[in-house]
């Protein structure tokens, strides 16, 4: 059996995986892991099946002593990992021996940082998935963010994986400024021409106050958003929602399943693993999509 | 060119794109909204349909999400309909919700904004038979329908961060229950002592959108009692 202890557990690291589905009738959002390009390649480069968990690490990374040796990966943005006090790369099979620590301080680019360990994650699914929902509070280790003195453990696989990286091409660059395609959504003809013109013309702030439910936008630009009300009605990830405070809200992969405000637009899986890694105060503006 | 509606319980309904893997799909012409949503969700949760992974019933329309296999909905659906034949249940199932009224935060709000007394607001809000319109926006908050328009009270300007496990609220033209602790805007009128969700079920809930639901009024400390 594998095992790690939680020396530190960084500013808001979760416990991740593919997601959970099935269950958004009950009000349960889908969860999973923000960057899911980033979560895949972690899980390839152990050599994981799919829909394994990872750890997922949001801004500060924290500090983990693997009490025995183990094959981990190391994906997302950048908080330059190191094993005992001496760098190591990212996007590559790594080999821990036992006792080494990994650590992952602040995101210097990026925003998420995935660690993957090979073998079956000593955890139990909660709806058929091991991602965490903070907000309810169930998932991953009970529900909550990882704390110094957790202990992780997995079943190691049988096969020893063998080192495996990334090719070049394949490694995303993070730049905190990005262009977003946006989809019309269900209400977007609900906004005047003008405000259509500020939504495609203006940048926007990646607000604070983002999180796994979503991130919010700030703009110094005065909008006169639809102030018309409307009954709850589906929502999903990728959703932008425009409250009547002009402050465009994108949905992630813990938002609600319903809400109230209009849809104007949705944006894709890519482009929701793009803005994952977009870190607080990065600019976000919007392109239209051709249908 | 592709069809962008398709026909179920006599009634036509208009499929639109929802993101790359996603369909929203609303009854057109249509008197009971509500119950013809429940009646096409039930429908395609009872077929062997292994593409559909996600329902979301709502007010006015339904998201489904189909595996990024699968490119039309219009195609399931009418796979769906030339295969399998279901009975769709007439009589959904009631549900008795009992409600210590003396445990609402919010009476006094209540009271002023309505301009009549606790007890009137509490006979009011029992005397109806209410029906699970939806579940969501968070996991195990039962939103009800057929509220008395005599106790319409707006949701708060600045939502509670937390709301305890059970509390019955009222906001706009509707009431619902918390079945989790979370957060939220509608004023609280009561708290039910039973636990009407746990996500170590599967199912995590036994209640379903479309069925009924009566409150039935219980003291503090029955409450206490049944609290556990």
């Amino acid at each position: 059996m594998g095992q790690l202890t939680v020396l530190e557990g960084g500013l808001f690291t979760t416990v991740q995986d593919a997601g959970r589905f099935g269950f958004r009738k009950y009000g349960v959002p889908i969860s999973g892991a923000m960057d899911e390009l980033s979560y895949k390649n972690a899980n390839e480069l152990v050599q994981n099946p799919r829909g394994n968990p990872v750890l997922e690490c949001t801004l500060i990374g924290g500090s983990y002593r693997f009490n025995s040796p183990a094959c981990i990966a190391i994906t997302g943005g950048n908080m330059e990992p190191e094993i005992n006090e001496i760098s190591v790369n990212q996007d590559e099979t790594i080999f821990v021996k036992k006792g080494d620590v990994l650590t992952l301080k602040s995101a210097s680019r990026g925003c998420r940082t995935y660690i993957g360990i090979s073998g079956k994650w000593n955890l139990k699914p909660i709806l058929g998935s091991f991602s965490t929902n903070v907000q309810s509070k169930f998932g991953g280790i009970d529900g909550r963010t990882l704390q110094a003195g957790d202990v992780l453990q997995w079943q190691e696989a049988s096969i020893k994986p063998s080192f495996n990286f990334l090719p070049k091409d394949q490694i995303s660059y993070y730049s905190s400024k990005i262009t977003i395609e946006l989809e019309e959504g269900p209400e977007f003809d609900w906004i005047d021409k003008e405000l259509k013109e500020k939504l495609f013309n203006s940048s926007f702030l990646l607000g604070s106050k983002s999180n796994r439910m979503a991130i919010r936008l700030e703009s110094d630009i005065p909008v006169n958003a639809p102030i018309e009300q409307m009954k709850s009605a589906p929502v999903m990830p990728g959703i932008v929602q425009l409250p009547p405070n002009g402050k465009p809200i994108i949905l992630m992969k813990d938002a609600q399943t319903v809400g109230g405000y209009p849809r104007i637009g949705i944006i894709s899986d890519y482009y929701l693993s793009v803005l994952a890694q977009i870190p607080p105060n990065g600019i976000v503006r919007f392109k239209k999509r051709d249908a | 060119m592709m069809s962008t509606s398709f026909q179920f319980n006599d009634i036509s309904w208009e499929v639109k794109r929802f993101g790359a893997t996603a369909w929203l799909v609303e009854p057109r012409n249509c008197k009971e909204i509500l119950k013809n949503i429940h009646q096409l969700t039930n429908y395609l949760e009872q077929s062997s349909s292994n593409v559909i992974i996600d329902i979301i019933p709502a007010y006015n329309s339904i998201a489904i999400f189909l595996d990024k296999s699968s490119l039309s909905l219009i195609d399931v659906i009418s796979d769906i309909q030339k295969k399998e034949v279901f009975n769709i249940s007439e009589s959904p199932n009631t549900h008795i919700v009992k409600v210590c009224y003396e445990l609402g935060l919010d009476w006094n709000v209540v009271t002023t904004h309505i301009g009549i007394s606790k007890e009137a607001v509490i006979e009011l809000h029992l005397q109806q038979k209410y029906e699970i319109a939806m579940m969501g926006f968070l996991p195990g908050f039962v939103f009800l329908e057929g509220m008395d328009a005599r106790i319409l009270v707006p949701r708060k300007e600045n939502p509670r961060i937390a709301i305890p496990t059970g509390a019955v609220g009222i906001g706009g033209t509707q009431t619902g229950f918390y079945s989790l602790e979370s957060p939220g805007g509608w004023q609280i009128i009561g708290r039910t002592p039973d636990k009407y969700f746990d996500v170590h079920n599967n199912p995590p809930t036994y209640l379903q959108a479309g069925d009924a639901i009566v409150f039935e009024r219980i003291s503090e400390d029955e409450f206490h009692l049944l609290e556990k």
